[in-house]
């Protein structure tokens, strides 16, 4: 499919604003591997930042490498319909969804009548320990976090991740509001 | 501190209220200096998580990537179309027959390429193996013949290409590279496990799908003749 | 302008209309359709009349040529000068008519036919409602979808998706660089096989049915209705399986590949996926 998918772009773009990596993905798709190692670095950043948010520094090395195995495995369902770094962006957030799902980790929330300033797993609240704002997102609970990073920090709408997560709406606005107000502490000032 | 509108400022900052309540809600805000404070707060929260950085990996993690996608050198090269550009020796269309009817020898006389319709029933308790036990590949009994009509499709191609549009062309260099490297993975993966049935037979399958597009491209190429 | 051709004269008949044609032919029951056409759309409707209705645009420089002798009905394009430079036709055929239909550049389109179909393109997509007995349609480059047919179907693209829906008979799918979709299939032999593409099986398993799915670079997703009785061999090198269902191996695991029953373990279901997922999910 990669000749149609360059040819795709450049039918709905034009030709000056053919997508950059428009190339890469279409000799990727028919089999180049050092196409696809520069589609790599290109993306690897962006991925891996996700990885760390979702999934937390520990598994995100590997989490990475899944994504873009993966994103070689799906490379021929990749039709040009959109940028294919949103196109592996949103395969990467399915991956490191299913992954913490098949983890076994059950979603926590934040509770109503837990106190928003309490971020994380019953660690005492110390005044001198300043957590920068990262490690603070970290230490949300997995389904508050989850959400506070999809629509906050990746840019998804409540109906998407509603979708994702398999919640309604309204529990994801919940949530992300109470993430709000746990992480408003934890902004370098 | 928090009143009854505390919960509400999220949807109100992202825009997700109706007209009637966001009106409702910017007057309560006018008289309530908590919650403008709380909005701001809120407001700065979002504003600092849409603006992280991305930051790469501590450590090159590519290698890890190439090994599982079985990425190698021999790879990059065998990849679109590189050996139809070589040669240049004209050939008939009886030279072509003679070319595709090897091809049909080679499909028709090994018992390791499968066809459809063959059912593999491991029955309860039997021997995973059965009948004759592998001890070498199979398929190098056939690769011989095999490779020899794979050259003789490709010179053929190589020559008549020019006959085909590009856009046809391009489909089949890119299905031609697409089985290439299924060939390859699975020759590597058959390497380390000689005796799978299942490797063999896989990768059989996929040699004799490579000879059906050469035999496919020969025809389109022929019907322009 | 109609015209309509007496029962079993031997001639060709020219329609030289500037920018095109519209012919009606009437024909005998038992004949066959054989279009060629080199560039532009095939697009195929039945009625119930026992006639042929040949629309066609084209300039004025080409014409369509018709030809009726003996069972066949063939139609095709010439020109002037050199090579037509591309008809689109739209026929209207007897439901019952086995339908030839071949092109290079163009899509090909049949709807609401009960005769056997065989369609060949090289670029175009493939789009079937309908056939009966032997359905076999090919593009190398394009997309097959097909619904409707009752009787034998071989499906088949190069660089395309092959999707094929409400199918009752034995089917053949396969593709290269695309996925294979067979939904509401009842079938008791199927064999789907693609290299770069997912396969996903939604239909029955009959008690005597055999269903092999084989992939290189995708997924496999068989859905298995409930009183399924089936014995299942996975295949894989670098994949994984999942199952909705408890599985129970009924040998040891030979390196890649190992063998469960589901019931009495009647039908045979062969699912292959060299490095992608295996997924055997409830209905």
């Amino acid at each position: 499919m990669g000749a149609r998918t360059a040819e795709a772009s450049i039918l709905r773009n034009g030709p000056d604003t053919i997508p950059q990596d428009a190339a890469d993905v279409a000799l990727a798709q028919s089999g180049d591997a050092q196409a696809f190692e520069r589609l790599y670095r290109a993306q690897v950043a962006r991925v891996h930042s996700l990885a760390r948010r979702m999934v937390g520094p520990a598994e995100a090395d590997e989490l990475t490498q899944d994504v873009f195995v993966r994103g070689w495995q799906k490379l021929h369902t990749f039709r040009g319909e959109a940028a294919f770094g949103t196109w592996l962006h949103r395969l990467a957030v399915n991956l490191m969804l299913a992954h913490c799902a098949a983890q076994g980790a059950r979603r926590r929330y934040l509770d109503e009548g837990a106190d928003p300033a309490e971020v994380g797993e019953a660690r005492p609240a110390s005044p001198e320990l300043t957590m920068d704002f990262e490690t603070a997102i970290g230490r949300l609970p997995p389904g508050a976090r989850q959400i506070f990073v999809l629509h906050d920090v990746e840019g998804y709408k409540h109906e998407e991740i509603a979708e994702m997560l398999g919640i309604s709406a309204g529990t994801s606005k919940a949530q992300l509001h109470r993430a709000r107000m746990a992480l408003r502490r934890h902004l370098e000032r | 501190m928090a009143d009854q509108w505390t919960h509400r400022l999220s949807e109100y900052l992202d825009d997700e209220l109706s007209a009637t309540e966001r009106r409702r809600l910017d007057e309560h805000l006018q008289g309530c200096p908590a919650c403008r404070e709380t909005l701001e707060e809120l407001h700065a929260v979002a504003t600092r998580a849409a603006s992280l950085e991305d930051r790469s990996p501590a450590r090159d993690l590519w290698a890890g990537v190439a090994a599982r996608i079985g990425a190698a050198p021999s790879e990059a090269e065998a990849a679109v179309g590189g050996r139809w550009r070589r040669l240049r020796l004209a050939f008939t269309v009886p030279q072509l027959a003679a070319a595709a009817l090897a091809l049909m020898t080679v499909s028709a006389g090994s018992v390791w390429l499968a066809g459809p319709r063959r059912p593999i029933v491991q029955q309860a308790g039997a021997p995973a193996t059965q009948g004759p036990a592998i001890t070498a590949s199979p398929v190098a009994m056939v690769e011989g013949a095999y490779q020899a009509a794979v050259s003789d499709l490709e010179r053929v191609l190589a020559e008549g290409r020019g006959r085909l549009d590009s856009a046809t062309v391009r489909v089949l260099e890119q299905n031609l590279g697409i089985i290439d490297a299924a060939i390859a993975q699975s020759q590597r993966a058959l390497a380390a496990d000689p005796a799978s049935p299942y490797l063999n037979a896989h990768l059989a399958s996929t040699m004799k799908r490579k000879l059906e597009l050469l035999r496919q491209a020969s025809r389109l190429v022929a019907a322009r003749t | 302008m109609t015209l309509t051709m007496t029962l079993g004269l031997l001639a060709a008949v020219a329609q030289a209309q500037a920018e095109g044609t519209d012919t009606t032919i009437a024909v005998r029951a038992g004949t066959r359709l054989e279009v060629h056409n080199l560039s532009g759309d095939i697009i195929v409707r039945a009625w119930d009349r026992n006639s042929v209705r040949v629309q066609a645009e084209h300039s004025s420089r080409d014409r369509v040529d018709i030809g009726y002798g003996g069972v066949v009905l063939r139609i095709s394009a010439s020109s002037r000068r050199g090579a037509p430079r591309g008809v689109d036709y739209i026929l209207t055929v007897p439901a019952a008519m086995d339908l030839n239909l071949s092109g290079t550049y163009g899509d090909i389109s049949v709807d609401g036919s009960a005769g056997r179909i065989n369609v060949e393109t090289v670029q175009g997509d493939v789009t079937v409602r309908g056939g009966r007995s032997l359905v076999t349609l090919h593009s190398v480059g394009g997309d097959v979808r097909v619904g409707e047919v009752r009787g034998r179907l071989e499906a088949s693209s190069t660089n395309g998706e092959v999707t094929v829906e409400d199918m009752e008979g034995e089917v053949y799918a396969e593709t290269t660089n695309g996925d294979v979709l067979l939904r509401d299939v009842r079938s008791n032999n199927v064999r789907a096989t693609t290299v770069n593409g997912d396969i996903v099986y939604r239909g029955t398993i009959g008690d005597d049915g055999q269903y092999r799915l084989s992939t290189h670079n995708g997924d496999i997703t068989m859905t298995v209705p409930s009183g399924t009785n089936a014995t299942v061999s996975v295949s894989t090198f670098s994949g994984d399986f999942e199952s909705d269902f408890p599985v129970t191996l009924s040998g040891p695991r030979q390196g890649r590949r190992f063998s469960f029953t589901i019931g009495s373990g009647r039908a045979t279901l062969e699912l292959e996926s060299f490095q992608g997922s295996i997924r055997l999910i409830r209905p």
